[in-house]
C-alpha cells in the first residue's frame, strides 16, 4: 500500500515525513506516473524519463516483430565490484537479440543518484536523434520499449552522465550476428586506451586540443655552413693533391688508412697514459 | 701551371670571403606568424532576445547586455523552482525535474520557505578510455582545458551538447553555481555523488547546526561530523540560516586538492522580504538577473564575482589515467601542494578573453551596483578597478560599521574570504571618472596571465553601455582583440606585438634560414620559413659542412682536370649525337 502511494506523493511527501526519510528513500517505481510529451518522450516530476520509446513502428526491412523480449537490467556502484578499477556498472555487459525484436527494458537503479541506459545509432526516422534513453534516480525503476532494426548490428548502451561510461557503465547489445565488439566493456573487451600500471611510465597524456600540428620540413642544403664547407674543400684540395700526386687510388687508400691508424693509436696511447697516471697512484698504496 | 692553380683559387676565395662574412653579420629577418582561426564561444547561436529585460512565468528578468547572457528560461526555472515553473519553460532547460524544489510558504509572506536543492559532482575535461583528448569539455580560454570538478545542478539527459559534440552542456560548467536562499528558509542541500571519488559539502560561514534533527552530521567534515559520501550515495544537509551575507560551500574531503579542483562555490543568504523569490542558483556566476527584493531596494544591479586559480599539474592528473585508484594515488599521495604554483587564473570559471563574453559588468552612469567578491584561489587576491573607487560594505558577509566603511581601488581578499562592494557610477572624480571601458583585474600580476601569457587570467571590465556593441562586446579602440581568441596566442607561438607597426619591427625573428637558431617552442610559422628543432639544426649544420667539403674537393678536381672533363663531356655529347 505504502509503495503504491509513494510514486504519487514523490519527494514532497518524503520531505514532509522528515529528514531521515530523505537520506534513505524507499524504492520508487516511476513507470506509473510518467507524462507523455510526444515522440516517445515520457517524463515525471521525480526525475524519471524515457526517450525514443517505440512499441509499434516497424523499422525498414522488418516484416513483423520477430520476438517479444523483456530485460531487467540493474545499475549501480555495487555492480562494479567484479571489475577492479571501475566505479559504476550495469549487472550485464552483453545482450543478444534477433533482428526486429521488440524489447521492453526495465532499468533498476540501486544507487541513490541518477543513472541512465542510453543507446545511439537507431534509425532516425523512428527514434528522435537515433536515440533510446531511460533515466532514473535511485533507488527506483523505469521501463521503456523499443524495436530493433533488421540488420546485424552491435549497439552500445551506456550511462551518459559525465565519467560514468569511462568508469564502467558500458555494454553492448548484439543484434543478429552483430557488427563487431566494442572496446572498454568491463569483462568483455580491453580499454581502447589502456592505463599504464608501471610506476615509471605513468605520464600525463596531452589532450589533442593542446597540440598544434607542426609541419616538419627538412632544412635547406644550400646554407652558410655549406658555403664554408665548399671553401674549406677548395682550400684543402690542392694540399691533398700535392700529397697524393702521382699515386694510384690503392696507394691513396693505404695512406689514408695508415693516417687514420696512427691517429687512432695516438688517441689510444693518450688514454692508456691517462689510465697509467691513475693506476700508478693506486699501486703506490 | 697546375701547381700554381690552388693559389689562384685561394686568392679568389680570399676576395669572396668578405661577401660570405656579410651573411654571418647580417641579422635574421622578421617573419609573420600565422594567427590561426579565432575561437569564439559568443557566436554559438544565442538569440539576441536573451539579452533583453523580460518576464517569464511571472519572473522579472533584468537585461544582460553581454555577449553570452544567461538563458532567461533557466533564470525563470531556478527562481520558480523546477516544481513550479511552466511545463513549456521546464522543457526548454536541461534541469532535472527534482533539481530545485521550492514550496511551503511557512511564514505566509508570499514566497516559498522550504527549499530543496540537488547538486551533482561533474568532471569537466576528464579522461575517456575510448578516445584521445578530454571528455565533457569546458574551455577556460581558447584551447585551454584543465581537468576540473564542479558541483552542478542536477540535470537530465546528455552531459554534452549533443551526440556529435564533446562539449559540456551549458549547465555543466565552472564555477560551482552560486546558491541563493532567503534568511530563515528551511534549506536542504542534497549532494548526489555520481563522481568516482568520495565528497561532502561543508557550508562555510553559513549558519548550520553541527548535527541535524535526526542526529546526522551536518558540517561536511568527514572526520568529525560524518563519513564520506561515497560514489553512488547521497547526503542531505539541512539548514535554517538566521544570518544574512555572502558565504561559501565546498567539499571537505581531501580539501587541499578537492577545493582547488573546483568543488567550491558562493552561498548567499538574502534578507527576508515579502514576496521574495530569490534566484536560487546563479549558474556560471556573474550578473544576477533576478536580484533579491532587498538588493533591488538599494541597487540597480547585482554581480557575483568568483575568483579561482588552477595549478596545471594538479588539473592534468585526471587526464592521465582512467583507473580511479591510479588517480587517487597521484592526487592524494604523489601530488604535493606545498610545491605547487597556480598557472590559470579564472573569473567565474573562465580566463581572458572569454571573460569578455561572460563577466563584463555593464552599467549606465549614476547607477549603484552590488558586487559580491569571492576568492577561492590559494593566494591573496588584490582586485583593482580602473576608473572607479568602490566602497567595501561587508567582510565575509558581515556588514562593516557604516561610518567606517572604506572606499578604495584595490580590494584584497585572503583565500576563502568574501567582500561586498558598492560600485557607484556617478562621475564625481572619486567613485567614477566618467564613462568608458574600465578594466578590473587582480593586481598580483600573475593573476592577469594564463600560464604566464598576458593578457590572460582574470582580466574583465566595467563597460558603460555606450561602449558596447549590439553583440555585447566592448568597442575597444586599442589593439585588435582577435589574436587573443586563438590557440596560437594561448600556446605562446604568436608574438604579442606582431604587426604593432607598419613593418612589424617587434615580430618573430626568422631563425631558420640565416641564424640556424631555434624558435622558442617549435611553433607554426608561415610557409616561406621552416620549423626546425635544435638537434635537427645541429645535424643539418654538420651535414651541410660535410657536403660542402665534398663539393669543394670535387670542384677543385674538375677545375684541375678541366681538359679531361671537357673531353669526356664532348665525347659523350658526340657519342649521343651519333646514336641519334
Amino acid at each position: 500500500m505504502k509503495l503504491r502511494l509513494l510514486p504519487f506523493l514523490g519527494i514532497f511527501a518524503l520531505s514532509a515525513v522528515g529528514h531521515a526519510k530523505e537520506q534513505q528513500p524507499d524504492f520508487v517505481d516511476h513507470d506509473t506516473m510518467l507524462m507523455d510529451h510526444g515522440n516517445g518522450h515520457l517524463m515525471n516530476m521525480d526525475g524519471g524519463m524515457v526517450m525514443g520509446q517505440n512499441k509499434e513502428i516497424l523499422p525498414g526491412g522488418c516484416k513483423r516483430i520477430s520476438d517479444n523480449k523483456e530485460l531487467t537490467i540493474k545499475a549501480g556502484h555495487k555492480f562494479a565490484k567484479p571489475f577492479p578499477g571501475r566505479m559504476f556498472a550495469f549487472d550485464q555487459q552483453e545482450l543478444r537479440y534477433k533482428p526486429c525484436t521488440r524489447l521492453t527494458i526495465h532499468l533498476i537503479n540501486e544507487d541513490n543518484i541518477r543513472h541512465q541506459f542510453m543507446m545511439h545509432g537507431l534509425p532516425k526516422y523512428i527514434y528522435p536523434r537515433g536515440m533510446f534513453h531511460l533515466e532514473v534516480t535511485g533507488p527506483g525503476k523505469i521501463s521503456g520499449t523499443l524495436i530493433f532494426p533488421s540488420g546485424d548490428q552491435t549497439f552500445l548502451y551506456h550511462c551518459d552522465i559525465a565519467q560514468h561510461m569511462g568508469k564502467g557503465m558500458k555494454g553492448q547489445i548484439i543484434i543478429g550476428k552483430g557488427s563487431g565488439t566494442l572496446p572498454s566493456i568491463p569483462g568483455i573487451s580491453a580499454l581502447a586506451i589502456p592505463d599504464s600500471y608501471d610506476r615509471q611510465t605513468i605520464e600525463k597524456r596531452e589532450p589533442d586540443e593542446h597540440v598544434v600540428p607542426v609541419e616538419k620540413k627538412s632544412a635547406p642544403l644550400i646554407s652558410g655552413i655549406f658555403v664554408i664547407g665548399l671553401a674549406l674543400g677548395l682550400l684543402v684540395a690542392p694540399i691533398l693533391a700535392r700529397r697524393y700526386k702521382g699515386m694510384t687510388a690503392s696507394e691513396i687508400g693505404t695512406d689514408v688508412l695508415s693516417l687514420v691508424k696512427s691517429g687512432a693509436s695516438g688517441i689510444l696511447q693518450f688514454i692508456s697514459w691517462l689510465a697509467g697516471l691513475l693506476g700508478g697512484q693506486k699501486k703506490e698504496f | 701551371m697546375i701547381v700554381r692553380f690552388p693559389w689562384t683559387i685561394s686568392a679568389i676565395m680570399g676576395c669572396l670571403w668578405p661577401i660570405l662574412a656579410i651573411a654571418q653579420v647580417d641579422l635574421p629577418s622578421t617573419l609573420k606568424v600565422e594567427k590561426g582561426t579565432p575561437q569564439t564561444i559568443c557566436e554559438s547561436g544565442i538569440p539576441s532576445s536573451w539579452r533583453d529585460a523580460q518576464i517569464i512565468d511571472g519572473v522579472d528578468i533584468q537585461e544582460s547586455r553581454i555577449c553570452n547572457p544567461d538563458d532567461p528560461a533557466i533564470i525563470a526555472a531556478v527562481v520558480k523552482g523546477t516544481n513550479n515553473v511552466s511545463m513549456k519553460t521546464f522543457m526548454e532547460v536541461g534541469l532535472a525535474a527534482d533539481s530545485i524544489i521550492k514550496k511551503d510558504d511557512i511564514d505566509g509572506d508570499g514566497d516559498p520557505d522550504r527549499i530543496i536543492i540537488k547538486l551533482e559532482v561533474i568532471e569537466l575535461n576528464g579522461y575517456s578510455p575510448d578516445f584521445k583528448g578530454p571528455d565533457t569539455t569546458f574551455d577556460i580560454a581558447p584551447g585551454i582545458q584543465p581537468g576540473m570538478w564542479v558541483f552542478a545542478p542536477k540535470t537530465r539527459g546528455m552531459s554534452t551538447l549533443d551526440i556529435e559534440s564533446n562539449q559540456a552542456n551549458p549547465l555543466l560548467r565552472a564555477p560551482s553555481p552560486v546558491i541563493r536562499v532567503e534568511q530563515g528558509d528551511s534549506v536542504s542541500i542534497v549532494l548526489e555523488n555520481g563522481h568516482y571519488f568520495p565528497h561532502t559539502i561543508h557550508l562555510h560561514g553559513v549558519d548550520h547546526p553541527f548535527v541535524d534533527s535526526s542526529g546526522e552530521g551536518n558540517d561536511g567534515v568527514p572526520q568529525t561530523s560524518e563519513g564520506l559520501v561515497m560514489p553512488g550515495e547521497s547526503r542531505t544537509y539541512n539548514i535554517k540560516p538566521r544570518q544574512t551575507g555572502a558565504m561559501v560551500y565546498h567539499c571537505h574531503v581531501q580539501t587541499h586538492v578537492h577545493l582547488a579542483m573546483g568543488l567550491v562555490g558562493m552561498f548567499i543568504i538574502e534578507e527576508n522580504r515579502p514576496d521574495n523569490w530569490v534566484q536560487t542558483l546563479n549558474i556560471g556566476a556573474g550578473q544576477v538577473r533576478h536580484p533579491a527584493a532587498a538588493i533591488r531596494e538599494d541597487f540597480n544591479q547585482e554581480y557575483d564575482l568568483h575568483y579561482h586559480a588552477l595549478d596545471k599539474e594538479l588539473h592534468s592528473i585526471i587526464q592521465s589515467a582512467n583507473d580511479p585508484r591510479l588517480i587517487a594515488k597521484k592526487m592524494n599521495r604523489e601530488y604535493d601542494l606545498t610545491d605547487s604554483s597556480e598557472d590559470y587564473h579564472t573569473l567565474n570559471g573562465r580566463s581572458f578573453p572569454y571573460t569578455l563574453f561572460e563577466s563584463l559588468i555593464t552599467v549606465d552612469p549614476d547607477e549603484k551596483v552590488k558586487i559580491r567578491l569571492f576568492n577561492s584561489q590559494g593566494e591573496t587576491l588584490a582586485m583593482h578597478t580602473h576608473g572607479h573607487k568602490a566602497t567595501i560594505t561587508h567582510y565575509d558577509g558581515i556588514e562593516h560599521n557604516p561610518a567606517a566603511q572604506i572606499t578604495r581601488d584595490v580590494y584584497d581578499l585572503a583565500p576563502a574570504q568574501r567582500m561586498d562592494l558598492t560600485l557607484d557610477t556617478t562621475n564625481d572624480g572619486l567613485h567614477n571618472y566618467g564613462e568608458g571601458i574600465w578594466i578590473f583585474h587582480d593586481h598580483r600580476e600573475k593573476g592577469i596571465t594564463t600560464d604566464g601569457m598576458n593578457p590572460g587570467g582574470n582580466i574583465s571590465a566595467v563597460v558603460y553601455k555606450k561602449y558596447l556593441t549590439e553583440e555585447g562586446m566592448p568597442k575597444v579602440q586599442g589593439i585588435d582583440l582577435a589574436a587573443y581568441f586563438t590557440k596560437e596566442f594561448q600556446q605562446r607561438s604568436y608574438p604579442v606585438w606582431q604587426d604593432a607597426d607598419e613593418w612589424n619591427s617587434l615580430g618573430e625573428v626568422d631563425t631558420t634560414e640565416k641564424g640556424n637558431r631555434e624558435t622558442a617552442d617549435g611553433s607554426v610559422v608561415s610557409e616561406e620559413a621552416h620549423n626546425v628543432n635544435t638537434p635537427q639544426t645541429d645535424r643539418n649544420s654538420f651535414r651541410n659542412l660535410f657536403v660542402g667539403l665534398l663539393a669543394g674537393l670535387l670542384l677543385y678536381f674538375i677545375i684541375v682536370r678541366r681538359e679531361q672533363v671537357m673531353k669526356l663531356i664532348n665525347s659523350r655529347m658526340n657519342g649521343k649525337g651519333v646514336d641519334e
